[in-house]
């Protein structure tokens, strides 16, 4: 039984000391690894970044924490900075990375980044024409890339692969949302990505007035835990046991 | 002549977005009759207030109705198993 928890868009400001830590309080008796889906500030200003370590030190977590950011967290041009407070606080933070944790002899590999969008399937910016265009859609090439790359890399030494994002790779998690705006909130290049690499669970925030659950087209379960959606200070999966892999086949000959 | 309401709108959501008191994007805005509706999530209620004065500030002679929710971020400790 491995328990992980999960929320987006905590989107911490000034105003919101107290409001984390309170919903935390039993969060490490009831879930083995944290997961924070991107927009954990406002405006990703370190001092909201402070915030969010105090938060987390106020509640006691003391169990793994792994966070991608999303683009709130951007939004100042401060990203190194809101990087290293929350990596002195002890949260892992990916970006076209991969780490992984070890839950009572379950190996949990996670696998995260930012992500962008463009939309999906029959609906997706492409990219030619402008250079503005071309690099809007190279920037998520280049994020679908780097999950791919930190998937495959993970993988191997895990029992359990999560891909960790704040922009959605599907389009089922986002009913609810303008469909007009689609575009500006995720990318069927993740999806893809995840699907070539592999993953047993998606989890993913940004979309607010989106739905909880979705599945990729290849079969994984995906995740929406952007707190407006889920309606409460984290959900909690659990991945069950890990299933034990048949080994190749003998060769024959 | 007033400014055709599709403009206000986008001109709110820019300033929600941008002015330092709201700096949200997840405000719905529509007009209905010679009210402005907000809806959509607030992250604290001192958040839900700003997003309504900053709005309060562009909306000429539109009443705010400020639907708007806070992020309920109660612990409820629900589980979903996914085995």
């Amino acid at each position: 039984m491995t328990r992980v928890a999960a929320v987006a868009d905590i989107h911490v400001g000034v105003d919101s000391v107290g409001r984390v830590a309170a919903g935390m309080r039993h969060l490490n008796e009831r879930a083995d690894l944290l997961l924070l889906g991107g927009d954990l500030t406002r405006c990703g200003e370190p001092v909201e970044a402070e915030l969010v370590a105090q938060e987390l030190a106020k509640a006691g977590v003391d169990i793994p924490v792994v966070a991608v950011l999303g683009n709130h967290d951007h939004h100042a041009g401060r990203v190194a900075e809101v990087v290293g407070i929350l990596e002195d606080a002890g949260v892992v933070v990916l970006d076209g990375t991969a780490t992984t944790v070890g839950v009572g002899g379950t190996a949990i590999g996670i696998a995260g980044t930012k992500g962008f969008g463009g939309g999906f399937a029959g609906a997706n910016a492409t990219a030619f024409g402008e250079p503005a265009m071309k690099a809007f859609v190279n920037e998520t090439r280049r994020e679908a890339a780097g999950l791919h790359d930190a998937l495959v890399a993970v993988r191997p030494g895990a029992d359990r692969v999560i891909a960790l994002l704040h922009y959605a790779p599907v389009p089922e998690t986002l009913r609810g949302e303008r469909l007009e705006i689609y575009p500006f909130l995720g990318s069927h290049l993740l999806a893809e990505a995840i699907d070539t690499a592999g993953a047993d669970l998606v989890v993913h925030g940004h979309a607010h007035n989106g739905s909880e659950r979705g599945v990729t087209p290849g079969g994984i379960r995906v995740r929406n835990v952007a707190q407006p959606v889920i309606q409460r200070a984290y959900r909690i999966y659990d991945l069950g046991e890990p299933t034990v892999r048949a080994a190749p086949a003998a060769a024959t000959g | 002549m007033a400014e055709p309401r599709e403009y206000l709108v986008h001109h709110i959501q820019d300033a929600l977005a941008t002015d330092p008191r709201a700096r949200e994007l997840g405000v719905d805005v529509q007009v209905m009759g010679d009210r402005l509706v907000l809806t959509g999530t607030a992250a604290t209620p001192a958040q839900r207030a700003a997003i309504a004065e900053v709005v309060e500030e562009l909306a000429g002679g539109y009443e705010v109705v400020n639907e708007m929710a806070v992020l309920s971020a109660d612990e409820d400790g629900s589980v979903e198993e996914l085995s």
